[in-house]
């Protein structure tokens, strides 16, 4: 190397070195995703009446034993650092373990997003075993009467059960609260009782009108003195539990969500079932074929996507009528 | 100097991105940032990673102060620690040491 070639390199002003992403790179700069959420089953115990992706039944579809592992070596070959599985009800896929084996082996950190009614000891210990990033589960009320009257079919004493097992064990749980006309009043109780357990973090925001969710929208979807509430107490709760449990609230919704992906689309790809990949959850829109496609092509289909004038004026006409949120899960590829 | 254990960092054609997978933060960095990265992965301590640098900056006085600085502010952001013992602290405080 020349002197002048190195020369042309400079240690100058490092303290830029490190920038958040937020003043750094465009999605279209990275070679690969950095977050894979993936929905690996359709297949629930539940019934839950705000469930965005309306599970229930498993697919007629979905990615065989064969087509799940060739992903998987993709994740693990395009070096992504972070993957959420979540379904359905995850706890249900047949490959399961094997799946988060494959993963962990390869270095890649890993979320289960659960309704915790499948963990007992014997589950906690192969989670443990794993070191997840962490488990989330699904807590939709802090008494049984309020969960269960959303999430039909469920057992509020599994989930808390699961929730006391797992911190037991070590393993970083998280709780996940959507806030709706049946429990936003518990909203406060819910986190005392999340910071009683020893969670790690609360994490909510509004409920998205996408899904059964949006078939519920009327009975479901808060008033906005309810939401004026609920973000007084996230904020007293906030600084209460500052240094001791992670509480976090997404202060946007969904539309305001949509508007600012418009502009700068996520570095992340949200895989369905059968192997589809979706745009982004609330718009219709399927970019990519994980069963037909490599992982690389469907990245470039992606950020293509993002730029499709199609995408763009729907997601226009999404912002000017959030009714059209309800199309969010009859597909549409592009 | 070791990693949180919820940091993945990854080659991109800018430098490097940095993940903080349990806070979901991102950071990236440029080449020199990739590569003082590199030098932590590999063991090295302050000096070794100031000596590295000099070698591939030519002998710049500033340095010791900027790499001081960016791994200021990797401790900062909670992306290393010191030793170990400072690691297991910050895992502790996620009832992770069973």
């Amino acid at each position: 190397m020349n002197i002048e070639a190195r020369t042309e390199k400079s240690l100058n002003a490092n303290h830029d070195i490190l920038k958040a992403i937020e003043e750094g790179t465009r999605f279209e700069d990275y070679k690969a995703p950095l977050f894979v959420a993936w929905q690996i089953n359709s297949k629930c115990n539940l019934g839950c009446l705000h469930c965005c992706e309306e599970a229930g039944q498993s697919m007629p579809d979905e990615m065989n034993k064969q087509e799940t592992f060739r992903f998987l070596e993709q994740i693990a070959e395009a070096k992504i650092p972070y993957v959420a599985f979540s379904g359905g009800e995850p706890l249900l896929h047949p490959h399961f373990f094997q799946m988060c084996e494959y993963l962990r082996k390869n270095n890649v950190n890993l979320k289960v997003e659960t309704n915790g009614e499948f963990i007992d000891e014997k589950t906690a210990d192969r989670l443990v075993a794993l070191k997840f990033r962490s488990v989330q589960i699904s807590l939709d009320g802090a008494t049984a009467a309020t969960h269960e009257k959303l999430r039909l079919a469920g057992d509020w004493e599994k989930a808390i059960d699961a929730c006391r097992l797992l911190i037991k064990k070590g393993v970083t749980t998280e709780v996940v609260f959507v806030p709706t006309q049946f429990n936003i009043h518990e909203t406060g109780d819910l986190i005392d009782l999340a910071g009683s357990l020893g969670v790690y973090g609360v994490y909510t925001g509004k409920i998205m009108r996408i899904g059964r969710a949006a078939k519920n929208w009327d009975i479901l979807n808060p008033s906005d003195e309810e939401y004026e509430k609920f973000f007084t107490v996230l904020n007293e709760k906030t600084a209460a539990y500052k240094g001791k449990m992670k509480v976090y609230y997404y202060p946007y919704d969904v539309l305001e969500e949509l508007k600012y992906r418009l502009e700068y689309p996520s570095a992340s790809i949200l895989v369905i079932p059968n192997g589809k990949v979706k745009l982004i959850g609330p718009l219709p829109f399927l970019c990519g074929d994980l069963k037909k496609q490599s992982l690389v092509e469907v990245w470039r289909d992606y950020q293509k996507a993002w730029r499709n004038p199609e995408v763009i004026e729907f997601t226009k006409k999404v912002l000017a009528d959030s009714r059209l949120l309800s199309q969010s899960n009859n597909w549409k590829e592009i | 100097m070791v990693f949180n254990e919820h940091v993945k960092i990854r080659e991109e054609k800018f430098g490097a991105v940095i993940f903080e997978t349990l806070s979901e933060k991102i950071f990236i960095t440029n080449e020199t940032g990739l590569k003082i990265l590199q030098l932590i992965e590999q063991g090295k301590d302050l000096p070794q990673i100031v000596d590295e640098l000099k070698k591939i900056y030519i002998d710049n006085p500033q340095a010791e102060k900027d790499v001081t600085d960016f791994i200021g502010c990797l401790k900062g952001n909670n992306l290393i620690g010191s030793k170990l013992g400072e690691e297991n602290e910050h895992r502790s405080a996620y009832g992770k040491i069973t």
